[in-house]
């Protein structure tokens, strides 16, 4: 059982994560279709500012953006989601085991640095639990599912934490580890952590109103 | 008229119709459901929602969840007292004035507007001489 967890598992789990994701791809593109029509170019010429007026316009255009209405979350938000990209990849232990198995690696950040990342990233979780509990307006919209999808991001971040700082029984909680990651790699395509990669392909790629980009496909 | 709205309410949901609709827009309806995160961030973006002294049951998120997600949610299984319900959501509770926000990029009044034709197709609808406490017209 330990064996298949920490062999076997883990290259199911990413094949299962790296084909959902391209079978997810493959769907959109499938049901929306480029538009027949887009937007004429805009015909204003953008005027060159200085250094400073850039500052002040970026500054000012933050008003218009949840930083006016909900700072605190904006900043935990953003914090949770880089850190839960990051740590993971620029993990000295991650990248070790990948030079052993593949013999390649990524640069990686000092472990005490990854400590308080991965203590400000369980933080933050925390942040997100006590909105779901407390917040009427989050309370509203919450299921039993919600609490389940914010354990399985949680566990690798919570088990990892407890490992390196060899906590409770070291081989359990090792174990536990890499069978929290597992899970939270399959879950990605096919649950709500999807928006990670529908995040990109609806703000980006979708005609809309809050379009980051021109947005020329329709569903 | 009375007589025919009473007919209206007492003529049986046509759930394979429900069903058939619910399935035309499945893709698109079913990935944005399950891509909400439950973030009440749309919350603010909604005027309806400032107006009723954030009232939660204002929110984009949850207007789509309760009318659109409870249909995918029970297959179109639903009875007319369900659908009265959700016809004082997205009828009452958005004006679909396509100004809410989701971080994700969500579009919510797609949802709206799909749960109101559903509603239609039952005959089921904000009629011109209803009279309620909680009339909108």
């Amino acid at each position: 059982m330990y064996d298949f967890i920490q062999g076997q598992l883990v290259s199911i789990a990413f094949v299962i994560f790296i084909l959902g994701l391209i079978f997810q791809i493959f769907k959109f593109f499938k049901l929306t279709k480029k538009k027949e029509w887009s937007y004429p170019p805009g015909e204003v010429k953008r005027e060159k500012k200085t250094a400073g007026q850039w500052v002040a316009f970026c500054l000012a255009s933050l008003n218009g953006t949840l930083w006016k209405t909900d700072p605190l979350l904006t900043v935990v938000t953003l914090v949770f989601h880089v850190f839960l990209i990051l740590v993971p990849i620029f993990l000295l232990g991650h990248n070790i085991l990948l030079d052993q198995s593949w013999g390649l690696s990524l640069w990686s950040l000092p472990e005490s640095i990854t400590d308080i990342l991965t203590l400000v990233f369980l933080i933050c979780v925390a942040f997100f639990l006590g909105r779901r509990l407390f917040l009427s307006r989050v309370r509203a919209i919450t299921t039993v599912y919600d609490y389940l999808i914010l354990l399985i991001v949680a566990a690798p971040f919570l088990t990892g934490y407890f490992a390196y700082h060899q906590w409770f029984n070291y081989d359990t909680v090792m174990t536990l580890h890499i069978l929290a990651g597992e899970v939270m790699l399959i879950t990605i395509p096919f649950t709500k952590l999807g928006h990670m990669l529908f995040f990109f392909l609806y703000r980006f790629l979708i005609g809309n109103e809050y379009s980051f980009a021109r947005g020329e496909r329709v569903w | 008229m009375e007589n025919s709205k009473l007919g209206q309410e007492m003529k049986p949901v046509d759930v394979k119709k429900i069903k058939e609709m619910l399935n035309l827009k499945k893709g698109k309806m079913k990935r944005y459901l399950s891509h909400c995160a439950h973030c009440s961030l749309c919350a603010e973006s909604c005027f309806l929602y400032m107006a009723h002294h954030k009232d939660p049951q204002y929110m984009p998120a949850y207007k789509a969840i309760h009318s659109l997600g409870t249909l995918y949610k029970k297959k179109g299984k639903v009875d007319r007292k369900l659908l009265t319900k959700m016809k004082g959501i997205v009828w009452r509770n958005c004006v679909l004035c396509g100004r809410c926000y989701c971080p994700i990029g969500i579009h919510i009044p797609s949802m709206i507007t799909f749960a109101r034709s559903i509603l239609r197709s039952q005959e089921v609808y904000p009629q011109p001489d209803e009279v309620s406490a909680e009339s909108w017209l």
